[in-house]
């Protein structure tokens, strides 16, 4: 396959990720039937708090079916993942994941970025690691979760031609 | 240490699913041209499908019984999953102590590995719960 470079951004290589610089990602998503109901039961979550409607009606968590924490936290990388790893090779990991507070079905996702550190790849001289700060916020503006992430990220001077 | 049920196969209908479902429109886990020219056999499957799996896998002996999700640690992708590739994990306690501040739970924390059905390791994290006790103070 040729022009390999066209298909994705050309603001988003490692090059451009500035240790410091913030982003608030352009999109928000609404949290319902397809991203957690259905998601919990594919990846077999068996917990029936995130697919049972009545299952905590009149508890303290609230009505209703409770989000998947890892669903919150993939829709919020989601949402950060065309500006931050477009151009990515690979995931390498995730720290500091913290889930800081309930979400219902219904409920709206607005993904934030900080860029932590960019260094060298030990590995290869074509791409570079990237260390973000994602967080989540809610329609009320609450975080409702937050995450480091790791990505291996193309650099320009390599991959921009291709 | 828990050997969890069921396993799970990664198919290409799981992937683009997942993918699309959250907003993460990543050509590498949905353009399989676009990931062989990155020298990948076909689409690569989203590290957070993975992740979600292996966590949805332990759940039934891990947290099932209830108490919040309170975060991961040390989260490391050891190699790209394909679709096609079958998944299964296991897990130990590394940790178990009372809550400080709800004397009905305690907080566990768990290390897990998935493996693929090569036993290559695909990834492995720290995991932290509240956990209810079996009978509490009281009860």
């Amino acid at each position: 396959m040729s022009g390999l470079s066209a298909l994705t951004g050309s603001n988003n290589y490692f090059e451009d990720f500035a240790v410091g610089r913030r982003m608030r990602h352009a999109r928000s998503a609404t949290v319902d039937e397809v991203e957690n109901n259905y998601i919990s039961k594919q990846v077999m979550n068996t917990a029936q708090t995130h697919w049972n409607e009545q299952y905590l009606a009149g508890s303290p968590l609230g009505d209703g079916r409770l989000v998947f924490g890892l669903v919150t936290g993939s829709v919020t990388v989601g949402l950060a993942s065309q500006d931050t790893s477009e151009n990515a090779l690979c995931e390498l990991g995730l720290d500091a994941v913290r889930f800081k507070g309930p979400l219902h079905h219904g409920d709206t996702i607005t993904a934030y970025t900080e860029v932590l550190e960019a260094a060298d790849s030990p590995d290869r001289d074509d791409a570079g690691i990237v260390r973000f700060k994602h967080w989540g916020r809610n329609q009320h503006g609450e975080v409702v979760c937050e995450a480091e992430r790791l990505v291996l990220i193309k650099r320009r001077s390599h991959w921009a031609q291709r | 240490m828990f050997d969890h049920h069921w396993g799970r196969t990664i198919t290409h209908g799981d992937n683009v699913l997942f993918s699309t479902a959250m907003c993460n429109w990543n050509p590498m886990y949905l353009n399989a041209e676009f990931a062989r020219a990155h020298g990948h056999p076909d689409m690569v499957v989203n590290p957070m499908l993975v992740l979600c799996t292996v966590v949805g896998l332990s759940v039934e002996d891990l947290s099932e019984i209830g108490g919040p999700f309170l975060g991961m640690e040390e989260v490391r992708f050891h190699q790209p999953v394909y679709p096609g590739d079958t998944l299964t994990a296991s897990s130990r306690v590394v940790e178990a102590r009372e809550s400080q501040t709800r004397p009905h739970t305690g907080i566990v924390t768990w290390h897990t590995k998935a493996h693929n059905q090569d036993r290559d390791l695909v990834v492995d994290y720290r995991r932290t719960n509240l956990v209810a006790k079996r009978r509490p103070p009281g009860a």
